[in-house]
Protein backbone atom coordinates (compact mmCIF):
# COMPACT_ATOMS: atom_id res chain seq x y z
CA UNK A 1 0.00 0.00 0.00
CA UNK A 2 1.52 3.77 -0.91
CA UNK A 3 2.05 5.91 1.52
CA UNK A 4 0.75 9.12 1.37
CA UNK A 5 2.94 10.91 3.11
CA UNK A 6 5.87 10.75 5.77
CA UNK A 7 7.16 13.35 7.81
CA UNK A 8 10.69 13.71 7.20
CA UNK A 9 11.32 16.56 9.73
CA UNK A 10 10.73 13.04 12.15
CA UNK A 11 13.36 11.11 10.70
CA UNK A 12 15.72 13.51 10.80
CA UNK A 13 14.63 14.31 14.84
CA UNK A 14 15.04 10.43 15.25
CA UNK A 15 11.33 10.25 16.59
CA UNK A 16 9.14 7.41 14.44
CA UNK A 17 7.82 8.84 11.17
CA UNK A 18 4.16 8.22 11.18
CA UNK A 19 2.25 7.35 7.81
CA UNK A 20 -0.27 9.84 6.75
CA UNK A 21 1.00 12.45 8.01
CA UNK A 22 -0.08 11.60 11.24
CA UNK A 23 1.07 13.28 14.71
CA UNK A 24 -0.02 10.74 17.50
CA UNK A 25 2.28 7.97 18.22
CA UNK A 26 5.82 8.82 17.46
CA UNK A 27 8.26 7.05 20.17
CA UNK A 28 8.33 3.39 21.26
CA UNK A 29 7.00 4.43 25.36
CA UNK A 30 3.62 6.24 23.62
CA UNK A 31 2.86 3.44 21.82
CA UNK A 32 3.73 1.76 25.13
CA UNK A 33 6.05 -0.90 23.62
CA UNK A 34 9.14 -1.42 25.08
CA UNK A 35 12.49 -1.90 23.54
CA UNK A 36 14.21 -5.20 24.16
CA UNK A 37 17.98 -4.58 25.12
CA UNK A 38 19.49 -8.11 24.05
CA UNK A 39 18.62 -9.89 20.96
CA UNK A 40 17.79 -13.56 22.48
CA UNK A 41 16.66 -14.13 25.71
CA UNK A 42 19.87 -14.86 27.99
CA UNK A 43 18.43 -17.75 30.10
CA UNK A 44 18.59 -21.13 27.95
CA UNK A 45 15.67 -23.21 28.27
CA UNK A 46 13.55 -20.75 30.84
CA UNK A 47 10.71 -22.45 29.32
CA UNK A 48 11.60 -26.02 30.84
CA UNK A 49 10.46 -27.18 27.31
CA UNK A 50 13.98 -29.30 26.92
CA UNK A 51 14.75 -32.74 28.90
CA UNK A 52 17.26 -34.57 27.42
CA UNK A 53 17.94 -36.79 30.82
CA UNK A 54 14.76 -37.38 31.44
CA UNK A 55 11.55 -35.85 32.22
CA UNK A 56 11.00 -37.46 35.83
CA UNK A 57 13.75 -38.22 38.23
CA UNK A 58 13.01 -40.55 41.21
CA UNK A 59 14.90 -41.30 44.75
CA UNK A 60 16.78 -37.82 44.00
CA UNK A 61 19.46 -36.85 46.99
CA UNK A 62 22.33 -35.39 45.89
CA UNK A 63 23.57 -32.11 43.44
CA UNK A 64 23.06 -32.25 39.68
CA UNK A 65 21.08 -31.90 36.32
CA UNK A 66 18.79 -34.67 36.61
CA UNK A 67 15.88 -33.77 34.69
CA UNK A 68 15.12 -30.21 32.76
CA UNK A 69 18.16 -29.16 30.73
CA UNK A 70 20.52 -26.33 32.49
CA UNK A 71 18.49 -26.59 35.70
CA UNK A 72 21.24 -27.96 38.45
CA UNK A 73 19.68 -28.72 41.68
CA UNK A 74 21.65 -27.88 44.71
CA UNK A 75 20.97 -30.85 47.28
CA UNK A 76 22.89 -31.38 50.48
CA UNK A 77 21.57 -34.65 52.63
CA UNK A 78 18.12 -32.80 53.02
CA UNK A 79 15.44 -35.21 51.80
CA UNK A 80 14.67 -36.83 48.80
CA UNK A 81 12.96 -35.83 46.06
CA UNK A 82 10.98 -35.87 42.37
CA UNK A 83 11.73 -33.40 39.69
CA UNK A 84 9.73 -33.44 37.12
CA UNK A 85 9.05 -31.53 33.62
CA UNK A 86 5.22 -31.00 34.99
CA UNK A 87 3.06 -30.23 31.75
CA UNK A 88 0.70 -27.29 31.91
CA UNK A 89 -3.35 -27.32 30.57
CA UNK A 90 -4.75 -24.18 32.37
CA UNK A 91 -4.06 -21.63 34.73
CA UNK A 92 -1.84 -18.44 34.85
CA UNK A 93 1.39 -19.47 33.45
CA UNK A 94 -0.25 -21.74 31.03
CA UNK A 95 -2.57 -19.10 29.80
CA UNK A 96 0.79 -16.61 29.28
CA UNK A 97 2.26 -19.34 27.47
CA UNK A 98 4.02 -22.15 29.51
CA UNK A 99 2.89 -25.88 28.51
CA UNK A 100 6.27 -26.87 31.15
CA UNK A 101 7.57 -26.41 33.99
CA UNK A 102 10.19 -27.38 36.33
CA UNK A 103 8.68 -29.05 39.93
CA UNK A 104 10.13 -30.91 42.53
CA UNK A 105 8.28 -33.06 44.61
CA UNK A 106 9.47 -33.71 48.63
CA UNK A 107 9.09 -37.74 48.92
CA UNK A 108 11.41 -37.88 52.00
CA UNK A 109 11.28 -35.30 54.58
CA UNK A 110 13.84 -33.76 56.60
CA UNK A 111 12.37 -32.17 59.49
CA UNK A 112 15.12 -30.70 60.70
CA UNK A 113 18.10 -29.89 58.91
CA UNK A 114 21.14 -30.54 60.11
CA UNK A 115 23.33 -26.72 59.88
CA UNK A 116 25.21 -27.39 56.23
CA UNK A 117 22.37 -28.57 54.50
CA UNK A 118 20.95 -27.07 51.67
CA UNK A 119 18.72 -26.95 48.85
CA UNK A 120 18.06 -24.83 45.80
CA UNK A 121 17.51 -24.81 42.07
CA UNK A 122 20.40 -23.01 40.46
CA UNK A 123 20.77 -21.72 36.79
CA UNK A 124 24.93 -21.21 35.64
CA UNK A 125 25.38 -18.97 32.93
CA UNK A 126 29.05 -18.08 31.36
CA UNK A 127 30.69 -15.28 31.27
CA UNK A 128 30.91 -14.47 27.85
CA UNK A 129 27.30 -14.04 28.27
CA UNK A 130 27.38 -11.53 30.86
CA UNK A 131 29.08 -8.74 29.42
CA UNK A 132 26.64 -6.40 28.59
CA UNK A 133 25.81 -6.05 32.49
CA UNK A 134 29.01 -3.89 32.56
CA UNK A 135 29.72 -5.31 35.98
CA UNK A 136 32.52 -4.31 37.51
CA UNK A 137 32.28 -0.93 36.15
CA UNK A 138 30.92 2.14 36.99
CA UNK A 139 28.10 2.35 33.99
CA UNK A 140 26.99 -1.29 35.89
CA UNK A 141 23.54 -2.51 35.19
CA UNK A 142 20.92 -3.64 37.55
CA UNK A 143 19.83 -7.52 36.57
CA UNK A 144 15.90 -8.16 36.59
CA UNK A 145 15.27 -11.43 36.89
CA UNK A 146 11.05 -12.63 36.22
CA UNK A 147 9.62 -16.46 36.35
CA UNK A 148 6.27 -17.89 37.09
CA UNK A 149 5.97 -19.98 40.46
CA UNK A 150 3.98 -22.35 42.57
CA UNK A 151 4.01 -23.84 45.34
CA UNK A 152 2.07 -25.19 48.14
CA UNK A 153 4.09 -23.32 50.58
CA UNK A 154 3.18 -19.64 50.76
CA UNK A 155 5.45 -16.60 51.99
CA UNK A 156 8.85 -15.06 51.37
CA UNK A 157 11.58 -16.77 49.32
CA UNK A 158 14.91 -15.97 48.38
CA UNK A 159 17.03 -15.71 45.29
CA UNK A 160 20.84 -15.02 45.35
CA UNK A 161 22.93 -14.05 42.40
CA UNK A 162 26.62 -15.30 43.38
CA UNK A 163 29.61 -14.09 41.10
CA UNK A 164 31.76 -17.01 40.77
CA UNK A 165 34.52 -14.75 39.28
CA UNK A 166 34.88 -12.68 42.86
CA UNK A 167 35.11 -15.18 45.75
CA UNK A 168 31.61 -15.23 45.47
CA UNK A 169 30.48 -12.30 45.89
CA UNK A 170 26.74 -11.87 45.99
CA UNK A 171 23.59 -10.23 46.13
CA UNK A 172 19.98 -11.97 47.61
CA UNK A 173 16.63 -10.48 46.10
CA UNK A 174 12.90 -12.43 47.51
CA UNK A 175 9.79 -13.01 46.35
CA UNK A 176 6.52 -13.96 48.56
CA UNK A 177 4.12 -16.65 47.11
CA UNK A 178 0.66 -15.22 48.38
CA UNK A 179 -1.52 -17.80 47.69
CA UNK A 180 -0.89 -21.78 47.47
CA UNK A 181 -0.96 -23.94 44.68
CA UNK A 182 -1.40 -20.50 42.58
CA UNK A 183 1.13 -19.83 39.19
CA UNK A 184 1.72 -16.25 40.20
CA UNK A 185 4.76 -14.18 38.19
CA UNK A 186 7.50 -12.32 40.34
CA UNK A 187 10.00 -9.98 39.39
CA UNK A 188 13.42 -9.64 41.41
CA UNK A 189 15.69 -6.57 40.87
CA UNK A 190 18.96 -7.07 41.86
CA UNK A 191 21.33 -3.99 41.93
CA UNK A 192 24.13 -2.84 39.56
CA UNK A 193 27.52 -4.04 41.00
CA UNK A 194 30.71 -1.52 40.27
CA UNK A 195 32.79 -4.40 41.72
CA UNK A 196 34.09 -7.26 39.75
CA UNK A 197 33.80 -7.86 36.73
CA UNK A 198 33.00 -11.23 35.05
CA UNK A 199 35.67 -12.99 32.93
CA UNK A 200 34.53 -12.76 29.18
CA UNK A 201 35.20 -16.44 28.99
CA UNK A 202 33.60 -20.13 29.01
CA UNK A 203 33.79 -20.47 32.69
CA UNK A 204 31.12 -20.20 35.38
CA UNK A 205 30.84 -16.35 36.14
CA UNK A 206 27.31 -16.51 37.32
CA UNK A 207 24.91 -18.69 39.80
CA UNK A 208 21.37 -18.08 40.05
CA UNK A 209 20.25 -19.75 43.17
CA UNK A 210 16.11 -20.19 44.03
CA UNK A 211 16.41 -20.96 47.83
CA UNK A 212 13.86 -23.62 48.90
CA UNK A 213 15.59 -24.54 52.15
CA UNK A 214 18.53 -25.05 54.83
CA UNK A 215 20.28 -25.68 57.83
CA UNK A 216 21.05 -22.38 60.52
CA UNK A 217 24.53 -21.77 58.30
CA UNK A 218 22.52 -20.13 55.40
CA UNK A 219 20.38 -17.96 57.68
CA UNK A 220 21.42 -15.29 60.80
CA UNK A 221 22.60 -12.03 59.05
CA UNK A 222 20.66 -9.40 56.88
CA UNK A 223 20.04 -9.91 53.37
CA UNK A 224 21.15 -5.92 51.80
CA UNK A 225 18.10 -5.86 49.71
CA UNK A 226 19.42 -7.37 46.87
CA UNK A 227 22.59 -5.18 47.15
CA UNK A 228 26.29 -6.57 46.19
CA UNK A 229 28.60 -7.60 49.43
CA UNK A 230 31.25 -10.43 50.28
CA UNK A 231 30.02 -13.68 50.20
CA UNK A 232 29.00 -14.99 53.74
CA UNK A 233 26.68 -18.12 53.78
CA UNK A 234 24.50 -16.73 56.72
CA UNK A 235 23.01 -13.90 54.02
CA UNK A 236 22.14 -16.34 51.41
CA UNK A 237 18.23 -17.72 52.83
CA UNK A 238 18.06 -15.42 55.45
CA UNK A 239 14.01 -15.06 56.42
CA UNK A 240 13.60 -17.98 53.26
CA UNK A 241 10.72 -19.26 54.80
CA UNK A 242 9.28 -22.05 52.41
CA UNK A 243 10.82 -24.78 54.25
CA UNK A 244 9.82 -27.14 51.25
CA UNK A 245 12.31 -30.38 52.58
CA UNK A 246 10.49 -30.22 55.74
CA UNK A 247 7.07 -32.42 54.97
CA UNK A 248 6.62 -34.88 51.97
CA UNK A 249 3.24 -32.71 51.62
CA UNK A 250 5.26 -29.93 49.62
CA UNK A 251 6.06 -29.13 46.05
CA UNK A 252 7.86 -25.86 44.22
CA UNK A 253 7.28 -25.39 40.80
CA UNK A 254 8.93 -23.24 38.17
CA UNK A 255 8.25 -21.53 34.51
CA UNK A 256 8.81 -18.66 32.30
CA UNK A 257 12.51 -17.43 33.78
CA UNK A 258 13.62 -14.26 32.21
CA UNK A 259 16.58 -12.61 32.61
CA UNK A 260 16.56 -8.81 31.29
CA UNK A 261 19.49 -6.38 31.60
CA UNK A 262 18.51 -2.65 33.60
CA UNK A 263 15.37 -2.60 36.18
CA UNK A 264 12.30 -3.50 35.24
CA UNK A 265 8.18 -3.50 36.70
CA UNK A 266 5.41 -5.17 36.16
CA UNK A 267 4.12 -2.55 33.89
CA UNK A 268 6.90 -2.64 31.60
CA UNK A 269 8.98 -6.02 31.64
CA UNK A 270 9.49 -7.28 28.00
CA UNK A 271 7.54 -10.09 26.99
CA UNK A 272 9.15 -14.05 27.58
CA UNK A 273 11.47 -14.40 24.54
CA UNK A 274 9.62 -17.65 23.37
CA UNK A 275 11.89 -20.12 21.08
CA UNK A 276 10.87 -22.97 18.78
CA UNK A 277 11.96 -26.22 20.52
CA UNK A 278 14.26 -26.89 17.77
CA UNK A 279 16.22 -23.76 18.72
CA UNK A 280 15.61 -23.94 22.03
CA UNK A 281 17.51 -27.67 21.61
CA UNK A 282 20.11 -26.95 19.65
CA UNK A 283 21.39 -23.99 23.12
CA UNK A 284 20.90 -27.07 25.19
CA UNK A 285 23.34 -29.02 23.36
CA UNK A 286 26.12 -26.07 24.29
CA UNK A 287 26.14 -27.80 27.69
CA UNK A 288 24.46 -31.57 26.97
CA UNK A 289 23.68 -33.72 24.56
CA UNK A 290 22.48 -37.21 24.66
CA UNK A 291 22.48 -39.32 21.54
CA UNK A 292 19.86 -41.98 22.91
CA UNK A 293 16.69 -41.88 23.51
CA UNK A 294 15.20 -42.59 20.12
CA UNK A 295 14.72 -45.38 18.10
CA UNK A 296 15.72 -48.65 19.11
CA UNK A 297 18.55 -48.68 16.19
CA UNK A 298 19.82 -45.18 16.76
CA UNK A 299 22.81 -44.26 14.77
CA UNK A 300 25.73 -42.40 17.73
CA UNK A 301 28.55 -41.64 15.30
CA UNK A 302 30.70 -43.44 12.56
CA UNK A 303 34.45 -43.91 12.35
CA UNK A 304 37.09 -46.15 11.75
CA UNK A 305 38.46 -49.63 13.86
CA UNK A 306 41.65 -48.53 15.40
CA UNK A 307 42.90 -52.06 16.99
CA UNK A 308 40.65 -55.40 17.51
CA UNK A 309 38.98 -53.91 20.89
CA UNK A 310 38.83 -50.54 19.96
CA UNK A 311 38.01 -48.06 17.40
CA UNK A 312 37.49 -44.07 16.62
CA UNK A 313 33.85 -42.93 16.70
CA UNK A 314 33.22 -39.25 15.40
CA UNK A 315 29.84 -37.82 16.24
CA UNK A 316 28.58 -34.23 14.64
CA UNK A 317 27.18 -31.67 16.43
CA UNK A 318 24.12 -28.99 16.37
CA UNK A 319 26.20 -26.69 18.13
CA UNK A 320 29.76 -26.80 19.71
CA UNK A 321 29.90 -27.67 22.77
CA UNK A 322 30.82 -24.95 25.86
CA UNK A 323 34.45 -26.93 26.63
CA UNK A 324 35.72 -30.50 26.26
CA UNK A 325 33.17 -32.87 27.61
CA UNK A 326 32.91 -35.75 29.21
CA UNK A 327 31.43 -38.55 28.15
CA UNK A 328 29.30 -41.66 29.64
CA UNK A 329 27.87 -44.50 27.55
CA UNK A 330 24.35 -45.13 28.74
CA UNK A 331 24.14 -49.20 28.92
CA UNK A 332 26.75 -50.49 27.80
CA UNK A 333 25.57 -54.14 28.95
CA UNK A 334 25.01 -54.82 24.68
CA UNK A 335 23.54 -52.19 24.40
CA UNK A 336 25.83 -50.55 22.03
CA UNK A 337 27.78 -52.08 19.28
CA UNK A 338 30.74 -51.49 16.67
CA UNK A 339 29.40 -52.51 13.24
CA UNK A 340 32.33 -53.23 10.57
CA UNK A 341 30.19 -54.68 7.59
CA UNK A 342 30.55 -58.10 9.53
CA UNK A 343 30.61 -58.24 12.89
CA UNK A 344 28.49 -56.73 15.95
CA UNK A 345 30.55 -55.78 19.13
CA UNK A 346 29.22 -54.75 22.33
CA UNK A 347 31.01 -51.46 23.52
CA UNK A 348 32.25 -52.01 27.04
CA UNK A 349 33.43 -48.25 28.14
CA UNK A 350 34.51 -44.89 26.61
CA UNK A 351 38.42 -44.33 26.09
CA UNK A 352 39.81 -40.66 25.57
CA UNK A 353 38.36 -37.66 23.66
CA UNK A 354 39.37 -35.62 21.47
CA UNK A 355 37.35 -32.10 20.76
CA UNK A 356 38.22 -28.69 19.96
CA UNK A 357 36.53 -25.66 21.06
CA UNK A 358 34.02 -23.90 19.04
CA UNK A 359 34.26 -26.63 16.27
CA UNK A 360 31.09 -28.95 15.51
CA UNK A 361 32.69 -31.98 15.74
CA UNK A 362 33.80 -34.66 18.47
CA UNK A 363 35.56 -38.03 18.16
CA UNK A 364 35.83 -40.26 21.23
CA UNK A 365 37.39 -43.98 21.67
CA UNK A 366 35.10 -46.33 21.92
CA UNK A 367 36.20 -49.96 23.45
CA UNK A 368 34.76 -53.61 23.07
CA UNK A 369 37.15 -55.38 25.25
CA UNK A 370 35.86 -59.11 23.76
CA UNK A 371 37.86 -57.79 20.14
CA UNK A 372 35.69 -59.31 17.15
CA UNK A 373 36.48 -55.93 15.30
CA UNK A 374 39.42 -56.07 12.40
CA UNK A 375 41.54 -52.96 12.30
CA UNK A 376 41.40 -50.17 9.66
CA UNK A 377 37.75 -51.11 8.64
CA UNK A 378 34.91 -48.53 8.86
CA UNK A 379 32.52 -48.66 11.52
CA UNK A 380 29.07 -47.32 12.59
CA UNK A 381 28.59 -47.36 16.25
CA UNK A 382 24.54 -48.05 17.25
CA UNK A 383 22.07 -49.13 19.63
CA UNK A 384 21.53 -52.68 19.66
CA UNK A 385 17.45 -53.09 20.11
CA UNK A 386 17.57 -50.68 22.77
CA UNK A 387 15.96 -47.13 22.65
CA UNK A 388 17.75 -46.02 25.94
CA UNK A 389 21.34 -46.76 24.57
CA UNK A 390 23.07 -43.81 24.02
CA UNK A 391 25.84 -41.47 24.90
CA UNK A 392 25.72 -39.03 27.43
CA UNK A 393 28.05 -36.03 26.50
CA UNK A 394 27.94 -33.69 29.01
CA UNK A 395 29.86 -29.53 29.27
CA UNK A 396 27.52 -28.36 31.88
CA UNK A 397 29.45 -25.22 33.61
CA UNK B 1 31.20 -38.74 44.03
CA UNK B 2 34.21 -39.66 42.64
CA UNK B 3 35.60 -43.27 44.07
CA UNK B 4 38.28 -43.73 41.49
CA UNK B 5 40.15 -41.97 38.78
CA UNK B 6 42.54 -43.63 36.55
CA UNK B 7 44.13 -42.26 33.45
CA UNK B 8 43.21 -42.91 29.75
CA UNK B 9 45.53 -43.32 26.89
CA UNK B 10 44.61 -42.23 23.75
CA UNK B 11 44.42 -45.79 22.11
CA UNK B 12 46.51 -45.15 18.72
CA UNK B 13 49.41 -42.54 19.41
CA UNK B 14 48.98 -44.07 22.86
CA UNK B 15 49.58 -41.13 24.83
CA UNK B 16 47.57 -39.82 28.36
CA UNK B 17 45.12 -38.03 26.97
CA UNK B 18 42.05 -38.26 29.24
CA UNK B 19 40.58 -39.91 32.65
CA UNK B 20 38.25 -42.36 34.04
CA UNK B 21 36.00 -41.57 36.72
CA UNK B 22 33.85 -44.29 38.47
CA UNK B 23 31.91 -43.29 40.48
CA UNK B 24 30.19 -44.36 43.58
CA UNK B 25 27.26 -46.17 42.42
CA UNK B 26 29.84 -47.63 39.61
CA UNK B 27 29.49 -45.58 36.20
CA UNK B 28 32.20 -44.72 34.46
CA UNK B 29 32.89 -41.22 33.08
CA UNK B 30 35.76 -40.34 30.61
CA UNK B 31 36.49 -37.14 31.22
CA UNK B 32 39.22 -34.94 28.73
CA UNK B 33 42.16 -32.94 30.24
CA UNK B 34 40.25 -29.51 29.70
CA UNK B 35 40.29 -26.77 32.82
CA UNK B 36 36.62 -25.79 31.67
CA UNK B 37 35.38 -29.36 31.89
CA UNK B 38 33.72 -29.33 35.66
CA UNK B 39 34.16 -33.29 35.87
CA UNK B 40 38.32 -32.45 34.87
CA UNK B 41 37.74 -29.72 37.85
CA UNK B 42 36.13 -32.07 40.37
CA UNK B 43 39.61 -34.48 40.00
CA UNK B 44 41.45 -31.48 40.69
CA UNK B 45 39.90 -31.05 44.38
CA UNK B 46 40.37 -34.87 44.96
CA UNK B 47 43.66 -34.98 44.54
CA UNK B 48 43.64 -31.94 46.10
CA UNK B 49 42.00 -33.99 49.18
CA UNK B 50 45.05 -36.48 49.51
CA UNK B 51 43.70 -38.95 46.38
CA UNK B 52 45.66 -41.19 43.86
CA UNK B 53 45.60 -41.43 40.24
CA UNK B 54 45.75 -44.85 38.78
CA UNK B 55 48.10 -44.98 35.98
CA UNK B 56 46.23 -46.73 32.86
CA UNK B 57 45.65 -50.07 32.20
Amino acid sequence: MALSKIDVANMVTGATPVANGGTGQTTLAAAGLVKRPNATSLIINGDMAVAQRSTSATSITGNGVNSIDRMYWAINSIGTYTCAQESLTSGPAFEAGFANAMRIDTTSADASPASADYLYLQYNMEGQDLQLFKKGTSSAEKFTLAFWVKSNKTGQANVEFKDKDNSNRHAIGSYTISSADTWEHKIVVINADTTGAFGDDNGKSLNINWWLDSGDNFTGVAEGDAAWLANDADRANNDGALQIARNTANDWAITGIQLEVGEYSASNLPSFQHESYGDNLVRCHRYFLYTGGGSAYQHHGSGVEVSSTAAYMTTPLSCPFRASPSITANNTSGGIVIYDGNTESAVTSVGTTNYSTNTSIVNVAVNASGGGIDDGNGITVYSNANSNAGFLFDAEL
Amino acid sequence: MIQTVKKLNDPVRNNFEGYEITTIEGTKISVPLDEANKDYQAILEWVADGNTIAEAD
